[in-house]
């Protein structure tokens, strides 16, 4: 019985082994936007007055308006994420695990440099096609912002600047496939 | 303390008179629609007769008041204040999904008639009229009336958690009240007596109709599927008005069936 343990053990290990060795060289045999990046930069504005750091999110929309990949979340306390109101009504409210998996500290003004592979939330490259950024920001006894870019991702690589708002500087996203 | 009966008495009987005798719009308005958090958030809600979109007028009773779980457990208010203005419940929002709270009265039969000129109601189906109605009445038609005063709100996730019971006029969403986003349409479906039902009259009308001229209220009937669809201009609170009238299938106890459906609902920033 023991044995048979150890055997079914080598046999399953054997097998996850082998397995993830095939997906590593399909995904670099099939596509090169394996290695696809995409690069964010952004710019949280000056406020005047009390200030709290804002609640912040970023995801990609596929062209059904579906959330395919959640970026960013800036966050402190759950009793204020349902007013990070498009991104709680898409992702937010659907998928605790997904939420505290992506969670980091909120942060203050300033500029951010983000990259991010090009792959949906189960880490499958993102198919080529049109998609929508969204990048939402909400502040306490603050201003809201939502601002979204259309991005194609396909071989060339591009370049998009989503104009200021009061809530955010110029944001800066390149696609490099 | 007898004061105190007397007063609460006579506030309870002046709501009742209000509400069958102006017919003025009421509301369940609770204080979040859409809530997240991961162990429960304390809800409260007005419940108000108001003409005037969402200002507070005169408190409802609210002795029937329920809260419809999302695991279909009926639950009462942890605790009611009855003001003159307004009613206002609290209640412990404990698990995710949707709740629906409803204050809905039991169908009643109302008789009107005219004696001596004068316009007069009375609490009587058609079988009790030979022993209640008084001598000389005139123009009398009886109606089997009923209303709902209902809202949704929604701990994280939404569920389909819409109570259908069967009575007279419904409700249903196809859009889910938690889905409703300005600048996208949105469907819902009436039923009546658990049937699809065309041409039931729908008011919906954003709050804040005190600081504005023109009301702005949107009309619509329902199509032969029983439903309606809408698009919020813009982002708030809405009430929406529903009425159905018919000749009442049991001609023995009532001219007329007559329903109502009030219920407010948000349409968030998109």
């Amino acid at each position: 019985m023991k044995i048979n343990n150890v055997a079914l053990y080598f046999l399953l290990f054997f097998t996850v082994f082998c397995s993830s060795t095939i997906a590593a060289e399909n995904s670099a045999t099939y596509s090169d936007t394996s290695a696809s990046k995409i690069k964010i930069n952004l710019v949280l504005a000056e406020q005047s007055g009390e200030y709290h750091s804002p609640y912040v999110a970023a995801w990609l929309e596929n062209d059904k308006n579906q959330a395919v990949r959640n970026l960013v979340l800036w966050r402190t306390k759950a009793k204020w994420l349902k007013d990070i109101r498009r991104w709680w009504r898409k992702i937010g409210r659907k998928d605790q695990q997904l939420v505290d998996g992506i969670t980091s500290a909120t942060r203050g003004v300033g500029s951010y440099p983000l990259t991010f592979k090009a792959l949906d939330d189960n880490g499958n490259i993102l198919p080529q096609g049109n998609y929508t950024l969204f990048i939402e920001v909400v502040r306490e006894k603050g201003g809201r912002a939502i601002v979204k870019q259309a991005i194609t991702l396909s071989n060339s690589p591009v370049h998009h600047t989503i104009k200021a708002t009061p809530e955010t500087g110029e944001i800066h996203i390149t696609f490099t496939p | 303390m007898k004061k105190i009966i007397g007063l609460f008495i006579a506030t309870t009987m002046s709501i009742g008179l209000i509400s069958q005798v102006q017919a003025h719009s009421r509301w369940l308005l609770p204080s979040h629609y859409n809530m997240s958090s991961e162990k429960g958030l304390w809800l409260m809600a007005d419940a108000t007769a108001s003409n005037e979109v969402f200002n507070i007028d005169k408190a409802l009773s609210i002795d029937v008041l329920r809260i419809l779980t999302p695991k279909g457990k009926l639950d009462k208010p942890s605790s009611v204040y009855k003001g003159h203005r307004k009613s206002v419940i609290d209640y412990f929002v404990a698990d995710s999904g949707t709740y629906k709270l409803t204050n809905n009265y039991p169908a009643s039969y109302r008789t009107r008639y005219k004696l001596n000129g004068k316009n007069k109601r009375l609490l009587a189906s058609k079988a009790e009229l030979t022993e209640k109605l008084p001598k000389g009445a005139s123009d009398v038609s009886t109606t089997l009336s009923y209303a709902r005063v209902e809202t949704y709100v929604t701990m994280n996730n939404p569920s389909d958690n819409f109570g259908q019971d069967g009575t007279m006029l419904e409700l249903l969403p196809i859009t889910h009240p938690s889905d409703i986003v300005e600048g996208e349409q949105a469907k819902f479906k009436f039923v009546f007596n658990g049937k699809a039902i065309a041409g039931v009259q729908v008011e919906i009308i954003l709050e804040g109709v005190r600081y504005r001229n023109d009301p702005q209220v949107t009309s619509l009937v329902s199509n032969d599927k029983g439903e309606i669809s809408f698009t919020p201009k813009s982002a708030g609170r809405y009430l929406l008005i529903a009425e159905f009238e018919r000749t009442a299938k049991n001609q023995q106890l009532a001219d007329l069936e007559s329903s109502e459906v009030f219920l407010s609902f948000e349409a968030q920033l998109n």
